[in-house]
């Protein structure tokens, strides 16, 4: 399978009142179409950094970010915006949404700023509601943003990552702000839409979610310390597999 | 602790602490310089009077009371408490010159006059009083000195009766009696050695002396009664007309008064949306703090004490300020009179706790939401799930072409008017000021008037000096030949044309028992057809008259009612059968039949010569025979309808520069509100914007969905001030001209001006300043923010 996703060499450094942080230190992986990687690690390893410099939304220090045999490194602000708006999805932890619009109208806002079709903006509202659809929302389409329950919300900003049927999902702990239900609700729509083809690269602090997914790096201060890739087994149950994840990871001081 | 945490949140907020504080300076220029203006403006021309000694009643007459009759009613007539009496001498334009010997222009009638035989208090430039004049050395009217554009120190010849002598002018004097462009005559103040030698002239001596004479009385009526005995009178009216031909200034003045007056509002306004925008925002600091046991007073205090700082700060300087910017707006009504008040200071001084107070009343009400709400509720930002209401309103699948920045850019104004809905209202009231101010100038520079000055004609011959100069010895038939002369030589230069000129006299009056000496006018070559009337019929006869509201006011006559006129030779009972409003003399003026039986002996002035050509010529026809005319009578002074308009107004220039400076001043406003509500909606909305560009929106698109709003927001202000603009400008406006005679205003509207140009003005700035501060905002908002926003 061909890499989606190749990082090589990429550095990350903030430099805060004269003194330089070195937050991402040489971090090299790649990952395939369709795969679902989980990125672990502790509080202030780099986790989210390494997310955000991978999808174009923060500047790399150094090193080279390739998406879809691109490197967008060297991209400027606008062709970046252009390559999130139309190849990547992105789901946050808190669930920002536009305050003056509806839940619909939110999913479907990026479809209507995108070029990347000529649909009409009926029918990108109409994909927008299959959306919902899919994802068990849909009596909330034209509820304002505090009408609805978090899980709902969380869902709604999957259907807005999705609406441009984007080649890969960055999702930075999308469970990190909900109950247990709505976090299982939320996990199962990212699981099928992995199944249904869509790249997904999420940072978690959850073993429980990570578990979920076909890889999980654990990183450490700014250096991919291991990277765990579960037995292919059907036999396995969930909780067998979070426990395995779950030794491994303590095994790397977790 | 509190004080750490008011420490550091001036710190944090560092731009918005720092735009509130630049309106409470706003707030408190406008307030202090405001109220100085009303006290000024109201007291404005009393206080000029007061400080001349002009007294109660006025008498010019144009003889040096050689019967001794105005001697004798000053003496006899009970009601003179005092008198003060000063001899001038009366001369044309003509008489007076440049270094060169070119003629220099003047309105009316010249009079010269010694500073020491002046009974009333001129003023130089600087408001200090005139004490004396050296020999050869002489002080004109300030608008005299603008017209010729001389300048001290320039050389003024005059050359009176065989009289040559040259001054050095030292300046202008504000003169409180004649300095109005209403009363229309030029004062020259001069040494007493120097017109003691005009008076050794035999014929100056004889002809040309008059006297000016300052009543002090508590009875106004009795005296008017009393001047009737007096002969060759050509102005005797009370203070009130004097104070009214001042109404000119005062409109300036009045309009500054209300455009501080809205300036407050707009401050006060604005004020208000950014405290509350400012405590709404710092819901979650209030819920923490409650939280932590914090009482609601003491975090009420620490707001309100952040205030008070802001506002004791911002007082101090806006008080300091106050002081040049009040005397700026001052400046331009100031020109021609002596305007102030003693109690300047103190005002200036009483505005500063007056602002500090209405920020504290505001902070306190701003923040008593405080004390309804649970910790949760502001951690919530005020929302606790029972009291949701949908906000939304547009639905972007129902956009059409409506691109996503617009789109939100509307359905935010629509999802939260009320926040839009503030600076609407600021930026109408802006804008309608400055459209208010364009209506009436465009009606001062056109024609609209010309029926409250007399009747319409194609030019009009603003140099009379040759009647003038026969009106003591000339007849009616004598000026109505030579005005078919002037006819006839228009005729020979292949202009066929009717000249024609009004005529006013000053005849004694009687009604109900009561005296009175009215303007009265005729014109001659006129019928009354020409004339406009209000109500009634016209006159058809010369046993009836037409009359002004005023003089309906003054006298109590109403159509159907006699007054009776006495003509000299003749007294005629005159029915009033019409009322027509007229500009001259402030409206008390009365309309006589071309038959009534006037006599130049009481002859008061007469008005420029009217040319009607009787060939219709077009309007470019009309301009081209005004060169002609200009070049055959070797006078610049040949007008069309709408220049004699607004030399009669003769404040229009100065309401030009007012209406740029209140372009200027709704400009600067502009900026400020957008620049604050700008950079308030963007720091609310930074999440937002992070997320935005995180999904991939450029920044342009955000820029110009912040752009949208505001331009929007402009753009609906515009129309709304355009809209209310006509009626606003009648209500405001009408009574003014009102004041001087004229309620039946047709206002002059230049739809360019008024729903292009002047709202287009305003919107460029709205979007212009609405760009910048977006795109310096939003530049610093990354898509990567979206992990660090709280």
């Amino acid at each position: 399978m061909a890499a989606l996703l190749e990082v090589k060499d990429l550095c990350k450094t903030y430099v805060i009142n004269k003194r330089q942080n070195n937050v991402l230190k040489n971090v090299n992986f790649e990952v395939e179409d369709g795969e679902m990687v989980a990125i672990m690690g502790p509080s202030g390893s780099g986790k989210s950094t390494l997310l955000y410099t991978v999808s174009g939304m923060d500047e790399a220090t150094s090193g080279q970010v390739c998406f879809d045999g691109q490197d967008i490194t060297g991209l400027g602000a606008n062709e970046l915006a252009k390559l999130r708006l139309d190849e990547m999805g992105f789901i946050f932890q808190q669930m920002y949404m536009m305050k003056n619009l509806t839940i619909l109208d939110n999913i479907v806002l990026p479809a209507m700023e995108s070029k990347k079709t000529d649909e009409s903006k009926k029918a990108k509202t109409l994909r927008g509601e299959e959306l919902m659809r899919k994802l068990g929302i849909i009596e909330v389409a034209d509820n304002d943003i505090n009408e609805v329950s978090g899980g709902q919300l969380q869902r709604a900003c999957i259907c807005r990552s999705m609406i441009n049927k984007p080649k890969i999902l960055f999702a930075d702990e999308p469970t990190g702000a909900l109950n247990r239900t709505a976090s299982n609700e939320v996990m199962d729509e990212l699981v099928k839409l992995n199944e249904e083809g869509t790249t997904i690269i999420m940072v978690t602090h959850d073993a429980k979610v990570a578990a979920k997914c076909s890889r999980v790096m654990y990183i450490v201060d700014g250096n991919i310390k291991g990277e765990y890739v579960p037995i292919k087994d059907d036999s396995l149950q969930e909780k067998d597999r979070e426990r395995q994840l779950n030794n491994w990871l303590m095994d790397l001081g977790w | 602790m509190l004080f750490g945490v008011l420490k550091r949140e001036m710190k944090r907020k560092k731009t918005m602490n720092i735009i509130i504080l630049l309106f409470v300076v706003l707030a408190t220029m406008f307030v202090a310089s405001g109220v100085n203006n009303v006290i000024t403006v109201m007291n404005g021309t009393d206080y000029y009077l007061d400080k001349a000694n002009v007294g109660d009643y006025v008498i010019i007459t144009t003889s040096d009371d050689k019967d001794g009759s105005l001697q004798r009613m000053l003496e006899t007539e009970s009601a003179v408490k005092g008198y003060r009496m000063e001899r001038v001498i009366y001369a044309a334009h003509k008489n007076i010159s440049d270094k060169d010997g070119n003629e220099l222009d003047c309105k009316n009638t010249l009079i010269l006059q010694s500073i020491d035989e002046s009974a009333i208090n001129f003023f130089d430039k600087d408001n200090n009083k005139i004490e004396s004049i050296e020999k050869g050395h002489i002080y004109v009217a300030g608008s005299f000195m603008k017209k010729n554009d001389l300048n001290e120190g320039d050389v003024i010849r005059i050359n009176h009766s065989g009289v040559e002598m040259t001054f050095i002018l030292d300046g202008m004097a504000k003169d409180a009696l004649l300095g109005s462009d209403f009363m229309g005559n030029t004062r020259i103040i001069l040494n007493d050695e120097d017109m003691e030698q005009l008076r050794e002239n035999e014929m100056i001596y004889n002809e040309y002396q008059g006297r000016i004479c300052y009543v002090d009385t508590d009875d106004v009526r009795a005296v008017a009664t009393a001047v009737n005995q007096v002969s060759n009178v050509t102005f005797a009216d009370g203070r009130s007309l004097i104070k009214m031909c001042y109404v000119m200034e005062l409109i300036v003045a009045f309009i500054m008064l209300i455009l501080s007056v809205c300036l407050i509002i707009v401050a006060v306004v604005v004020l208000k949306f950014s405290i509350t925008f400012t405590i709404s925002e710092e819901f979650r600091e209030i819920g923490v703090m409650k939280a932590i046991g914090i009482t609601n007073r003491k975090i009420r205090r620490l707001y309100i004490t952040k205030y008070m700082l802001l506002s004791v700060i911002g007082a101090g300087i806006g008080f300091v300020g106050s002081i040049p910017f009040g005397n700026m707006l001052l400046k331009s009504v100031s020109e021609n009179m002596v305007l102030g008040n003693d109690s300047a200071l103190l005002i200036n001084i009483l505005s500063v706790p007056l602002v500090i107070g209405i920020i504290i009343l505001f902070a306190y009400l701003c923040t008593a939401k405080i004390k309804k709400m649970s910790p949760i509720d502001a951690i919530r930002s005020g929302q606790t799930g029972e009291r949701y209401k949908k906000k939304t309103v547009c639905r972007i699948g129902n956009s059409g072409r409506m691109g996503t920045a617009f789109f939100m850019g509307l359905n935010d104004i629509l999802s939260s008017p009320r926040r839009f809905v503030t600076i609407i209202i600021s930026f109408c009231i802006c804008t309608l000021f400055v459209l208010i101010m364009v209506n009436t100038t465009a009606t001062m520079k056109s024609d609209k008037l010309i029926y409250t000055f007399g009747t319409k004609s194609d030019l009009y011959v603003m140099d009379v000096s040759d009647a003038m100069e026969q009106m003591g010895s000339n007849t009616k038939e004598g000026m109505k030949q030579s005005l078919d002369e002037k006819a006839d030589e228009l005729a020979g230069l292949g202009m066929p044309a009717e000249f024609k000129a009004e005529i006013q006299y000053k005849y004694q009056a009687f009604f109900e028992g009561n005296g009175f000496t009215f303007t009265c006018q005729q014109g001659l070559n006129m019928q009354m057809s020409d004339y406009l009337f209000t109500e009634g019929v016209p006159p058809q006869n010369k046993y009836e008259i037409a009359i002004t509201p005023q003089i309906s006011e003054l006298t109590g006559a109403k159509i159907g009612d006699v007054i009776t006129i006495n003509f000299g030779e003749e007294t005629i009972e005159c029915m009033v059968t019409a009322y027509f409003e007229n500009m001259n003399s402030l409206g008390k003026t009365v309309r006589l039949h071309e038959d009534a039986p006037t006599d130049f002996k009481y002859i008061s002035t007469i008005l420029p010569y009217q040319i009607d050509f009787t060939d219709n010529p077009s309007e470019e026809e009309v301009e081209l025979r005004k060169e002609r005319i200009k070049e055959f009578y070797d006078s610049e002074e040949i007008m069309n309808a709408a220049e004699y308009c607004e030399y009669c107004v003769a404040v229009a220039d100065t309401m030009v520069s007012v209406q740029f400076l209140l372009l200027a001043i709704t400009l600067i406003v502009v900026l400020m509100v957008t620049m604050l509500m700008e950079r308030t909606f963007i720091t609310n909305e930074k999440s937002q914007i992070a997320i935005l560009k995180a999904i991939g929106f450029k920044n342009s698109v955000i820029i110009k969905w912040q752009v949208c709003r505001f331009g929007m927001v402009a753009l609906a202000a515009g129309i709304l001030a355009a809209c209310l603009s006509i009626p606003m400008t009648e209500i405001c406006i009408t009574p003014i001209f009102g004041m001087m005679g004229a309620t039946n205003i047709d206002y002059k509207i230049e739809p360019l001006n008024i729903f292009l140009l002047y709202p287009g003005i305003v919107f460029a700035v709205t979007v212009a300043v609405a760009w910048i501060t977006a795109a310096i905002c939003t530049r610093t908002i990354k898509s990567s923010d979206t992990a660090n926003i709280e």
